[in-house]
């Protein structure tokens, strides 16, 4: 058994994700876990990759890769792949990273499981089902396996042996591969974290009465450094980007500290949110379901108390 | 008096009708294209798979795709909801063997109750409701289990589509074109948008059940609506598990309908087991109720809290929840005729169901059987394709389909004067085999009821989430998991009487209608939540319209 991992970055930074992935991949006892970096400068950040416990790390240096298209990055893992003989890649989902999981997956004819948010020593995934109300196990009937893990599912750790291998690696890339390019990347506008990394996201519902009141969930996300997040009711009604949207039909996020403001709670949040470590919510009815699955619940007008929250919290950071 | 018909919704079936636009070497060309992968659209491909592959000649002239069938849910089966006892009858004329398919077995036993709040009376089944030698199924997995049989008869499965236009060309049917995806909520192309497509056909085949969209457009544009207008009920129903599932089919009368005339509230419910642990319980209701805050949904809530009907649920838990209307104005109700050029129409769509009997579905697929051999001889070489599809007309009014619907033609009506009075009528109607002639009475289109309080809404219970559940956990226990940023498709007036608007809040199930803000002159403005709407129907039958969202959309049944 050996394990692969594909390590994203974004200009001259690892993504958290795919560096939660290296370190549950270094966890699992096997001593041949690599890691695979491909773009632009991405030699300068092998040895911070390598810091996470791989104990090689392939480096595919290509300027002309630094666009995030998928299929050249097919045609570099498949080479890692088969001049090594990998068994196992291990992949944090992201919008690059799905469809380089999917390209692969076909094109070494591999087994594919998504959407896991753990697997075991012996490779054993878990993935939720129904509406994240059960999960399964999941294996691989043949070699090579592809996992796809969720945002958020490990924490990334440095377990650092200073004795990772760095190799190059120059890969020929089929004609199919080089025929899309990227015409011009717009970046939207935001201050703070976004809610997929955030470790804590304050999300506000109707409860906070009006749009104006999202101004509250602001101020307190930047004073815990967090992201700010919505509902699709409010989402709906025109008072906060779909973005922001958490939930069955918007993100899915799982962060450490989750702040509920004047949210009720339905299902269709819950499915959303209901991984967050520890999730703390006011609103100013005591029946509201979310009290149910909240490890705090405040009941109590949002208004009132989270100006006073924030201020708080301003005083204990000075 | 207030009616929700006074405030009609913007919509013109012109706006879905239009010429092929695709250019010639673009647009997808089909032998027999089906829109609807439900009972009668499926049992058309089967028999079309059959009849082509007797005639290979005929399959060959019809080019790559001879047979297509388009539906709007994710898969075939996710919009399918019924009750579902199902006369066995159509399906085996299709050559089909009951016992292969997944079924809960044949009915035994069976049971009629009249509930008060308390009590339980239970009542010899009148004749219509008798159920020996029916048998019980989910048609969400039956629809997915004919469309298995279709695609391996050769149909091609478009999941996922929409057909959102009639094309016509020179006054006669060619297809239709398919809804756009990935637009965003103001209609704007997204970064994965992608066009419609004009699918050509030389037949077309409108089998999209009730409250069929195009099939409306296609009554409208060619004439074809029957004497009467349709009326429609809603049912509500949820699949649980439990400990122990009941043997037989239960139906029960009365509570927590209000039983006196002038409340016109027409229905009942059904219950019955499916194997050893599933239970399914759903609520009917006519939608030429008065009362605004007649909730069909809430009173499938109230149901539940009668002693015995709650004993049957203990232990469980609700694992699934759909809506749909039921087409019941029957036989005076049809289309004039099922056919236009290019064009033919069946099932539930145009109103193939026995509400007295509480069947349906076996019309679907006796119509789709008829269809494909009337759209197969209009293929043939040397056909006249328009005397070919005019024999569906005759073909439907000879069989079986139109016999049984004529027997209880008055039948719905008469329920209008009051369930004990109509129920004894009903029963002398079905006795006489239709003789008993009552004079035919007229319907009103749903819509046009005037709207009346008489405090329905305070006798729901408030949800607990164990036994009793609200309209929004419901959705979720749907499967809709709809994008939200999409064009609305539902038509409503958006300002209207406050009886109105409340009327269409408690009518929707699946929480879709909000009220906005007040005018000051006693009207209010409509909020949607478009992508909670299950596709039920009930709001064209109430004075709105719906038409298809992107493919893909609304609920995903899987045991409904």
């Amino acid at each position: 058994m050996s394990i692969l991992v594909f390590v994203e970055h974004h200009g001259s930074e690892l993504q958290k994700g795919s560096l939660g992935v290296l370190t549950k991949a270094a966890s699992l006892g096997d001593p041949d876990v690599a890691a695979v970096l491909v773009g632009g400068g991405v030699k300068a950040l092998a040895p911070e990759a390598a810091k996470y416990g791989a104990s090689k790390v392939f480096v595919v240096e290509d300027d002309a890769l630094e666009p995030p298209l998928p299929q050249p990055r097919v045609d570099a893992l498949a080479k890692v792949i088969e001049d090594n003989g990998y068994e196992t890649v291990l992949i944090a989902n992201s919008v690059l990273a799905a469809d380089v999981a999917a390209g692969l997956a076909a094109r070494i004819d591999a087994g594919l499981n998504w959407d896991l948010v753990d697997i075991t020593s012996d490779l054993v995934g878990k993935r939720p089902a129904l509406q994240d109300s059960v999960f399964l196990e999941v294996g691989w009937k043949s070699t090579p396996r592809i996992a796809l893990f969720r945002a958020g599912s490990f924490d990334a750790s440095t377990h650092d042996t200073g004795q990772a291998q760095i190799v190059d690696v120059t890969v020929d890339y089929a004609e199919h591969s080089q025929r899309a390019t990227v015409v011009g990347q717009e970046l939207e506008e935001s201050s703070g974290p976004s809610i997929e990394d955030a470790d804590i996201i304050v999300a506000g519902g109707r409860g906070l009465g009006a749009p104006e009141s999202f101004s509250l969930a602001e101020e307190l996300a930047r004073t815990l450094g967090g992201a700010v997040g919505a509902t699709r009711a409010v989402v709906d009604a025109g008072w906060y980007p779909y973005s922001a949207q958490i939930g069955q039909t918007g993100k899915v996020v799982s962060p450490k500290l989750y702040v509920a403001l004047g949210i009720s709670g339905a299902i269709q949040h819950k499915v959303g949110m209901q991984t967050s470590n520890v999730i703390v919510s006011i609103n100013k009815d005591a029946n509201a379901p979310i009290f149910e699955f909240s490890d705090l619940g405040v009941v109590g007008d949002v208004h009132e108390i989270v100006p006073k929250l924030t201020e708080l919290i301003k005083q204990r950071k000075s | 008096m207030t009616r929700a018909s006074d405030y009609p919704p913007p919509f013109s079936p012109r706006e879905f009708v239009a010429e092929p636009t695709d250019p010639a070497d673009e647009r997808i060309e089909v032998g027999v294209l089906i829109v609807g992968a439900g009972p009668a659209g499926l049992a058309c491909a089967i028999r079309l798979g059959q009849l082509l592959e007797e005639h290979p000649d005929v399959a060959e002239r019809l080019g790559e795709v001879p047979v297509a069938v388009v539906e709007k849910g994710k898969q075939p089966g996710s919009h399918l909801l019924s009750g579902a006892v199902v006369n066995p009858r159509a399906l085996r004329r299709l050559g089909l063997r009951v016992e292969d398919m997944p079924s809960y077995g044949p009915v035994h036993d069976e049971a009629v109750y009249v509930l008060t709040r308390r009590n339980a009376l239970r009542i010899p089944p009148p004749p219509t409701m008798r159920n020996h030698g029916n048998w019980i199924f989910s048609l969400s997995q039956l629809g997915r289990w004919l469309a298995e049989r279709a695609e391996e008869g050769g149909a091609m499965l478009l999941p996922e589509t929409a057909a959102e236009k009639l094309l016509v060309s020179h006054g006669r049917v060619v297809g239709v074109r398919t809804g756009d995806k990935g637009l965003n909520r103001e209609g704007q192309p997204m970064g994965n948008a992608e066009p419609g497509s004009d699918l050509v056909a030389k037949v077309t085949v409108l089998a999209e059940g009730t409250q069929g969209h195009l099939t409306g457009v296609a009554l409208d544009t060619f004439g074809l609506r029957g004497e009467e207008p349709q009326v429609w009920e809603l049912g509500v129903k949820e699949v649980w598990k439990v400990p122990r599932a009941p043997r037989g089919v239960i139906h029960t009368m009365g509570w927590p309908l209000r039983t006196r005339a002038r409340y016109r509230e027409f229905g009942g419910s059904f219950i019955y087991g499916m194997g050893d642990d599933l239970l399914t319980i759903g609520m009917v209701v006519g939608l030429d109720y008065r009362d605004v805050e007649l909730s069909a949904h809430d009173v499938l809530q109230e149901l539940k809290t009668h002693p015995k009907i709650a004993k049957l649920l203990r232990g469980g838990e609700r694992v699934q929840w759909g809506a749909k209307t039921i087409p019941s104005g029957g036989w005076y109700s049809l289309p004039k005729r099922l056919y236009a050029p290019g064009l033919l129409l069946c099932g539930d769509g145009v109103g193939m169901v026995n509400i007295p009997r509480l069947k349906g579905v076996h019309y679907a697929i006796e119509s789709g059987r008829l269809a494909a051999e009337s759209a197969f001889a209009s293929l043939q070489r040397g056909a006249t394709p328009a005397t070919s599809l005019a024999s569906y007309d005759d073909a439907v009014r000879s069989s079986f389909i139109n016999d049984d619907l004529y027997e209880v033609r008055d039948m719905r009506q008469v329920f209008g004067r009051g369930f004990f009075v109509g129920g004894a009528l009903a029963s002398a109607m079905t006795v006489s085999k239709g003789r008993l002639d009552l004079g035919k009475m007229r319907a009103e289109p749903d819509a046009e009821q005037p709207l009346v309080r008489s405090g329905r809404g305070a006798r729901y219970p408030t949800p607990d989430g164990k036994l009793t559940f609200d309209k929004l956990s419901s959705v979720f226990a749907s499967g809709n998991k709809t994008r939200d940023d999409q064009p609305n498709h539902i038509r409503v007036e958006r300002r209207v009487p406050k009886d109105v608007a409340e009327l269409w809040v408690n009518l929707c199930p699946a929480q879709v209608y909000e009220i906005g803000t007040e005018g000051g002159d006693g009207t209010v403005t409509v909020n949607l939540a478009p992508s909670n709407c299950v596709q039920c129907g009930a709001i064209t039958a109430k004075g709105g319209r719906l038409t298809p969202p992107e493919g893909g959309s609304g609920p995903e049944y899987t045991l409904t």
